[in-house]
């Protein structure tokens, strides 16, 4: 029983770390957008051009 | 309402997961006490292996991101970069650290230095974990992007060295238990199990790799409408 005890702490720790990690990608998303919606808005611009690096790399070939 | 398929992706990824973990406390048949030191512990082959295929297909995200961002100067490419970069790290150390779980409970050790598949994947792990922070310390350039993605597609040459390790030098680490010749065998219902977790982890990993995608990109436009209203446009 002693070992299945440390295998489900285990499990519960990997399982806990992976529910935070996944929690932190989609409230950062969420953030993110809704910080664009709102600058967008106020700008009055729509699906503003995202990357200029790729722009320039492309430009620089 | 806009459906949003990453976090469909991570929902089913997660509640999968939790499945397997299940059934393999509960349901999945032990494994014979004379082969095993620890018989208990080796229930965590159904998260460390699932999770190092996980990793296998975040690295080879990785090394089509950075081939497209090298060859193409895909702006997707570069994306796709990032996303597997995050990932393989997650997935990496997701397999490290279950590994050396079981390690300590059937070897008496959690590393062993002389193993050729442990120490290829360790390196591996530490190419994400560059490839992460390095990208979060430096100013996103072209420069920084072609160094990177320069990184993730030479390190990629240590997956196929991973990966055949234990069919070429089995020191420590098990042999195959799928896919390796006689040797290599497993009852139906523990392949079931291992079946499932593998497709779970696949589903939560695209699911990670869609919001992290998404993120680079939210990222780029937040910058480009501050250099807007900075009046640098």
């Amino acid at each position: 029983m002693e070992g299945m005890t440390y295998l489900t702490i285990a499990y519960l720790g990997m399982i806990l770390g992976l529910g935070i990690w996944t929690w932190t990608v989609v409230t950062r998303s969420r953030n993110l957008q809704s910080r664009i919606e709102a600058l967008e808005d106020s700008l009055g611009l729509k699906d503003f051009e995202s990357d200029i690096l790729a722009k320039e790399a492309n430009g620089n070939e | 309402m806009r459906v949003r398929h990453g976090e469909v992706l991570l929902a089913t990824g997660f509640l999968g997961i939790m499945t397997t973990l299940f059934l393999a406390l509960k349901w999945a048949p032990s494994v014979s006490i004379d082969a095993f030191a620890s018989p208990a512990a080796q229930r965590i082959f159904y998260w460390h292996v699932p999770s190092a295929w996980a990793a296998f297909i975040a690295f080879s995200v990785l090394f089509v991101g950075s081939a497209l961002w090298v060859f193409k100067r895909s702006p997707t490419g570069w994306r796709l970069h990032v996303a597997g970069s995050e990932a393989s790290l997650a997935c990496g150390l997701m397999a490290v650290w279950s590994g050396c779980v079981w390690g300590a409970a059937e070897w008496g050790t959690p590393w062993d230095w002389s193993d050729v598949r442990l120490n290829t994947f360790g390196l591996l792990t530490l190419l994400a974990l560059f490839l992460v922070l390095g990208r979060q310390s430096q100013p996103d350039g072209i420069e920084s992007r072609d160094t990177f993605s320069t990184f993730g597609l030479y390190g990629f040459v240590l997956v196929p060295i991973t990966y055949i390790a234990t069919r070429i030098w089995q020191i420590r680490h098990p042999g195959p238990v799928i896919g390796g010749g006689e040797d290599s065998s497993l009852s139906s219902d523990m392949g079931l199990v291992l079946l499932l977790g593998a497709i779970s982890f696949t589903i939560l990993i695209a699911g990670h790799m869609v919001m992290s995608a998404r993120i680079t990109e939210y990222e780029q436009r937040l910058e480009r409408l501050q250099n807007k209203v900075d009046g640098r446009i």
